[in-house]
């Protein structure tokens, strides 16, 4: 038996490719679905971390705008 | 299939990748498909449950174990399908022999060259193979026709391996009974 060779066969060529797109149509909208999910995600980080920099900017201009101030007066 | 590149298909089919998909499509549909379709001994059927296996591999892509064993995993969903359909349809695994559609007359599409051609042992086989009850006949193609190492095999029909050791020296008995009385033969032996 360890021999067994048995002819290997398959499936109708129509259904062959119909069982190929919808699988891959399967994978393309879980992936979407994650990228998706991704950029979502990351959102917050899209509009948070600008607004971090700006405002420590901003910090660091009054600062140093107001120890000039001082340096005058 | 290698087992360095089969981890490598199963990491990008987890990321979603369709070439992994097509790669691993290529390499077992046409395995799965001769499985399934000596077990149910109908080409409708069998293409049915080819669909819903790769079907399920694909929405649970995300889920696999990084190890994961691609032929085991697919086989044992396979497995698990006609085991479905048949408590879905109330058929009796056993008494599936009895269904009008013969195996395998109806389920290779090959021209008479290749008819003529089929090897005398290989025809036997096959017959032997129809006869057996669909539990023999699993056990053995999926040892002896498809290779799956015992333990494999164990995991696929959900037995302990001593259960598959015991249960293919059964099959393996009843094969060599049903090639011997293979109907052509004793008609040949009679007449």
């Amino acid at each position: 038996m360890s021999e067994m060779r048995l002819r290997v066969h398959d499936a109708d060529p129509v259904r062959v490719e119909r069982i190929r797109s919808r699988c891959v149509a399967v994978l393309e909208r879980r992936r979407r679905e994650v990228e998706a999910h991704g950029s979502r995600a990351a959102a917050p980080r899209g509009w948070l971390e600008p607004a971090v920099a700006v405002g420590l900017c901003a910090l660091y201009l009054a600062e140093a705008f107001a120890r000039a101030l001082a340096v005058f007066r | 299939m290698e087992r360095e590149i089969e981890l490598r298909l199963v990491a990008r089919l987890k990321a979603g990748d369709a070439a992994a998909f097509e790669a691993i499509y290529e390499a077992f549909r046409p395995r799965l498909f001769s499985f399934l379709a000596r077990l149910t001994r109908r080409r409708d059927v069998a293409e049915d449950l080819l669909e819903e296996t790769w079907l399920r591999l694909v929405t649970r892509a995300g889920d696999l174990s990084d190890d994961t064993r691609l032929g085991p995993w697919l086989f044992t969903v396979a497995r698990n399908l006609f085991a479905s359909w048949c408590r879905h349809r109330a058929v009796d695994e056993d008494r599936i022999l009895d269904f009008a559609l013969s195996w395998p007359g109806l389920l290779p599409r090959e021209s008479p060259f290749e008819s003529a051609a089929r090897g005398e042992t290989e025809r036997r086989l096959e017959a032997a193979l129809a006869r057996l009850a669909p539990k023999d006949r699993e056990i053995l193609l999926l040892v002896a026709g498809e290779e799956l190492s015992p333990s494999e095999a164990a995991a696929v029909l959900g037995l302990a391996p001593e259960a598959v050791r015991k249960r293919l020296q059964r099959a393996r008995a009843r094969l060599a009974l049903e090639m011997d009385e293979e109907p052509d033969l004793v008609q040949e032996k009679v007449g």
